[in-house]
């Protein structure tokens, strides 16, 4: 992560350093592990000279575009920041490709780390990249160096300006580029791993793993699991619906970096991206071989909250969030274009895409805990822009507040109150001060701030609390400027909940938990920048706010009931099938209910199928097994 | 006594055995008397009940001479161990059996059942194969793999070998559409109809999408070698205990192919329509039902049925021999229970309407089921649902008194519905009095 100094990228006209650029003199691996270790001091451009980025031919999106859009064929600008402890697979600090493939049972052989040549070569010795694509070893490379470059878009500066844990303990997400034959790629926690699987479409062979959109989705699911792992253990739609936005987003995101893509998208749109029937056109291609999903169509959509209101279908409502998001990229361009009088609409197009970032990821960290729900998102990322940009000189903040109200997210009565007067930074209320340093500092500290402060964090007295994640980052803003340090702590705690009535079906009688809690996001001053919370029915206290706090809990169960009783209604909660011999799709519910300390968990299972769930079937009959 | 109808349902655990006895419904030359039919005698439980129930069944049956008895028609649904596993010949050495049905997709020549044969072949090589590596699969999977044994293969050869050659006939494939002649019946003053599956097996039940994926894993595909041998290659940049845990998490082909053949095994189940006196009485086997028909994809046989012979469907019937062992997916149905008319809840209130206020339901029905392995067979709420529109209730809550509780898994699946009035189960009469059958009786 370069911090202090880093270079400002004004899109076309940087040329990215080449292979041929010689270095002032040969570096040893000595010098480059020391390079390394001080990379965030040294620029990106700097860093590309001395190869501590290093670039990959991969896909822009996929084989088949390539074929028939050479110019959009491989991104021009992929680079992947080096590590010293690179190794055949490819193997990194954070990812493991494991080419095996379940059903012909055959391990392929994994890529070669060649250091001479800062690439991986196949079997034979050659050296991978767009001259040579045809071996497995191109897949696990390219599906390799896409995940490692969405990586560091997310814990970059830009990004959530932290390294981003997974959602498993451990630090290699393992990669299978070849997993099977199958319309399928999913992230699987309990396995630790990405899995492609590839299917014949006539006589060609699909292979997920060299469709990026698609390596960007699943990328999204195992990246917010890193973030929020507790959004798994979700019962209402709408959190697996942010799942699925998540990765949309990613998605959509890294290939708008694209400047060819950018380009070619502003020429077939005369300028004006909001042209709804050339933006189609040009994303007609996206996903048209592979599969029925294409990003881009579904960012272009009018949905409402109003319009998935009650549905089960996590991709369908996703389209709201997607499209509100794409909402604001096409207002911030054109206000980019109106404002500035030196911008040309590449320019402007460009600047559109590099504030996304941070606007549309920063706002991840705010994020409640639990249970999210797409006003939590919309409500992020006006506070994030708040944090970052509170004099607002643009309106940007009005701007976006409309998009959310136009599309259902937030109601005119929190718009409101957003728009009225306050101080930006306050100070927490609390019954016991805590130095910021100390909280930080460990677990165990930020654990008794807690308890210390239970009455004034709305923490019930009489149940334990838990903290789910202790962090600090360095965000930065447009201007490579670092906004000062956030601390992040994450605390949850579990309310008992017993389900009584014939509306549950078999789980009728049985003891279950509901997830509430909090994020509490403090800046190294001791300010609060957010506190997003998700409150429990239990009293906290007697004060006002304490009972308008318990208000709202009591909302919360009795949403959580009803969204259960949906769930159950329609089928869509099973018990998992758990077998050595492997998975059977068809029999994983969307959600699997497991015993954990007595009392019921409900998790959303990994999503099997590329394809949109528009069409998808209700019923607990879908997930029957015929014997 | 004798004007009745009788269906007997033996209980055998999971699976199926039914003896139907159809009163003066046979004639020979002059001579008429009742006709006498065994459909299915199979289990994946304790298979000494089938032998139990043969034996009982010889009691019921007239004397064909020699020290043998008379069975008319012996019809074998479809090819699963829960359903065929008791044809045994040694069981059946005191049987003369006058004809014997099998579906026309376990026929091996039949030109349009060639892809399904294949595909039941594939998933039967990968089903043993799986089930010589001894893993662990959990009592859901086991069951799948389980319907892949190879007892299935010594049943089927006394199917169409030994017990034909014993009494001088050649099996019948039977299929919808055959008319009565075709059947070759001595029936009199009674029809048995069958209504599923339909002759073009592949184009109804396989459907042109399943047919792309088939051709493409036929050409490739380890887990359809027979006797494969495990790879030992393993990858050196993860554990292997990780190496272990991706494997139990990733698709397995296998799996889903015997979970394909066996639900389109289901859907080519025999389904009969026996009509006497004006009386319907329908026996479905394992059939499924689907959201609805869809031509030219793979649908399920309540929606091909609906689709090809609503004529026969499309009124109220007298009884309901319940698919299935009574699963969700067996007897349509809406079962989100929203109230929504679908095309699984039009077919049911075609069949088994809810009585107007005030009237009482006049059909019957009966399930053979025990909760087993797969915990939620039989389902609850749908037996609930039958009971609302047949006369032939019980409330096992009540009659169990305490020893409900010693029904499996009753916390869970019995609990909440068994105060309310569900149709006869094979499983609950025998919790009851031991009963080794339920009759039931359908009046002229």
């Amino acid at each position: 992560m370069s911090a202090t100094k880093p270079t400002i990228s004004l899109g076309p006209g940087d040329a990215p350093a080449t292979h041929d650029d010689p270095p002032a003199r040969a570096l040893t691996a000595l010098d480059r592990n020391a390079l390394y270790a001080a990379r965030r001091f040294i620029g990106t451009d700097v860093e590309k000279k001395l190869k501590l980025r290093i670039s990959f031919d991969v896909y822009f999106q996929d084989p088949l575009v390539a074929q028939e859009n050479p110019k959009l064929a491989f991104d021009e600008e992929w680079y992947v920041p080096w590590e010293p402890g690179l190794q055949d697979g490819p193997t990194s600090a954070r990812f493991a490709v494991v080419d095996y493939d379940a059903h012909m049972d055959t391990l392929a052989q994994p890529a070669r780390w060649d250091e001479k040549q800062d690439g991986f070569v196949d079997p034979e010795g050659k050296l991978l990249n767009r001259h040579n694509t045809e071996p497995y070893q191109f897949h696990q490379v390219n599906a390799w160096a896409i995940l490692q470059h969405a990586l560091e878009f997310y814990e970059d500066g830009w990004g959530l300006g932290r390294r981003i844990p997974w959602g498993f303990n451990g630090s290699r997400l393992i990669v299978v580029p070849h997993a099977g034959p199958g319309e399928n790629a999913y992230y699987d926690r309990s396995s630790k791993s990405l899995q492609f699987y590839y299917f014949d479409r006539g006589k060609e062979r699909i292979y997920t793993c060299l469709s990026t959109d698609i390596i960007h989705h699943e990328f999204g699911h195992a990246i917010l699991d890193g973030i929020r792992p507790l959004f798994i253990e979700a019962v209402t739609p709408e959190t697996a619906a942010f799942h699925e936005f998540v990765g949309d987003l990613t998605a959509i995101l890294i290939a708008l970096r694209n400047t060819p893509f950018r380009h070619q998208l502003i020429e077939a749109t005369g300028g004006d991206i909001s042209k709804e029937s050339t933006l189609t056109g040009v994303a007609e291609q996206f996903g048209k071989h592979v599969q029925n999903k294409p990003y881009l169509r579904s960012a272009r959509n009018k949905l409402t909250m109003a319009d998935v209101a009650g549905d089960q279908r996590p991709h369908y409502m996703s389209q709201v969030l997607t499209g509100a998001m794409f909402d604001i990229i096409i207002k911030l361009s054109k206000h980019y274009l109106d404002k500035r009088d030196d911008a040309t609409v590449p320019q402007a197009f460009w600047n559109t895409i590099q504030r996304m970032q941070f606007m549309a990821l920063q706002p991840l960290d705010l994020l409640p805990p639990v249970d999210v729900t797409f006003k939590d998102y919309a409500m992020a990322v006006l506070r994030a822009e708040e944090i970052a940009n509170p004099a607002d000189p643009d309106d940007y903040r009005e701007m976006m507040l409309d998009v959310f109200i136009k599309r259902g997210i937030l109601d005119t009565a929190t718009g409101a109150a957003l728009s009225k007067p306050h101080h930006v930074f306050e100070r927490l209320d609390l019954d016991v001060f805590h130095d910021v340093d100390l909280i930080s500092s460990s677990r165990a500290d930020a654990y008794r701030f807690l308890d210390d402060n239970r009455r004034a964090l709305f923490i019930p007295p009489n149940i334990d609390v838990i903290v789910a994640d202790l962090c600090t980052a360095q965000k930065l803003t447009r201007e490579g400027r670092r906004l000062p340090n956030q601390i992040l702590l994450q605390y949850v705690w579990r309310e008992d909940v017993v389900l009584e009535g014939r509306q549950f079906g078999h789980f009728d009688g049985q003891a279950t938990t509901m997830l509430c809690g909090g994020t509490l996001a403090l800046n190294q001053n001791g300010e609060l920048l957010a506190w997003a919370r998700k409150p429990g029915s239990q009293a906290t206290g007697t004060s006002p706010p304490a009972n308008e706090e318990q208000g709202k809990g009591t909302y919360r169960r009795l949403a959580f009931l009803e969204s259960l009783t949906r769930r159950i209604r329609s089928g869509r909660i099973g018990t998992p099938l758990e077998s050595e011999a492997g998975l059977l799709a068809k029999a994983i519910p969307p959600l699997v209910a497991q015993r954990v300390d007595g009392a019921l968990r409900f998790a959303l299972s990994p999503h099997f199928g590329i394809t949109d769930d528009e069409d998808d079937v209700d019923g607990g009959r879908a997930w029957q097994i015929s014997s | 006594m004798a004007d009745k109808l009788l269906v007997r349902a033996y209980n055998v655990e999971v699976g199926d055995c039914l003896y139907c006895r159809i009163p003066k419904a046979r004639k020979v030359g002059n001579q008429i008397d009742d006709f006498h039919m065994l459909i299915d005698c199979g289990t994946v439980g304790t298979t000494s009940n089938l032998a139990a129930a043969i034996s009982n069944l010889e009691t019921m049956l007239p004397d064909a001479g020699g020290g043998k008895k008379r069975l008319d028609l012996l019809v074998v649904t479809h090819e699963h161990a829960d359903h065929i596993a008791g044809f045994d010949p040694a069981v059946f050495q005191n049987v003369t059996i006058g004809a014997i049905w099998m579906n026309t997709a376990m026929d091996p020549a039949h030109p349009q059942a060639e892809l399904t044969n294949q595909l039941h072949s594939l998933a039967t090589t990968a089903m043993r194969n799986l089930a010589r590596l001894n893993l662990n699969l959990g009592p859901d999977l086991q069951d799948l793999v389980a319907l892949y044994s190879l007892d299935n293969d010594d049943a089927m050869n006394a199917l169409r070998e030994t017990l034909p050659q014993a009494n001088g006939i050649t099996p019948k494939y039977v299929h919808a559409g055959k008319t009565p002649s075709e059947l070759g019946l001595p029936l009199h003053n009674a029809t048995i109809r069958v209504i599923g599956p339909e002759h073009d097996i592949d184009h109804f039940y396989l459907g042109e999408d399943v047919d792309e994926t088939l051709q493409g894993l036929i050409a490739a595909g380890a887990m359809f070698r027979e006797s494969m041998t495990p790879s030992t290659a393993r990858p050196t940049n993860i554990s292997e205990s990780d190496f272990r845990r991706l494997r139990s998490r990733m698709m397995s082909t296998a799996l889903a192919f015997a979970e394909l053949a066996s639900e389109v095994t289901n859907n080519t189940s025999i389904v009969l329509l026996i009509e006497w006196q004006g009386k319907r009485l329908l026996f479905v086997g394992d059939a499924e039902w689907n959201t609805k028909f869809k031509a030219g994809k793979h649908n399920a046989s309540w929606n091909v049925m609906w689709h090809e012979r609503k004529t026969r469907l499309n009124a109220p019937i007298d009884f309901l021999k319940i698919g299935h062992h009574g699963s969700v997916n067996a007897t349509p149905w809406n079962d989100k229970e929203d109230g929504q008319v679908t095309e699984p809840s039009t077919i049911l209130d075609a069949i088994l309407p809810v009585p107007a206020s005030g009237a009482t339901a006049t059909a019957k029905a009966v399930v053979s089921t025990m909760r087993k392995n797969y915990q939620t067979i039989p389902r609850s709420a749908l037996l609930v649902e039958l009971g609302k529109r047949v006369a032939n209730v019980r409330n096992y809550q009540t009659l169990l008194g305490a020893n409900a509780s010693s029904l499996p898994k009753f916390d869970e699946f019995e609990k909440t519905w068994l105060g309310s009035p569900q149709p006869a189960r094979t499983d609950c009469e025998n919790a009851l009095t031991g009963a080794a059958f339920v009759d039931v009786e359908v009046e002229a």
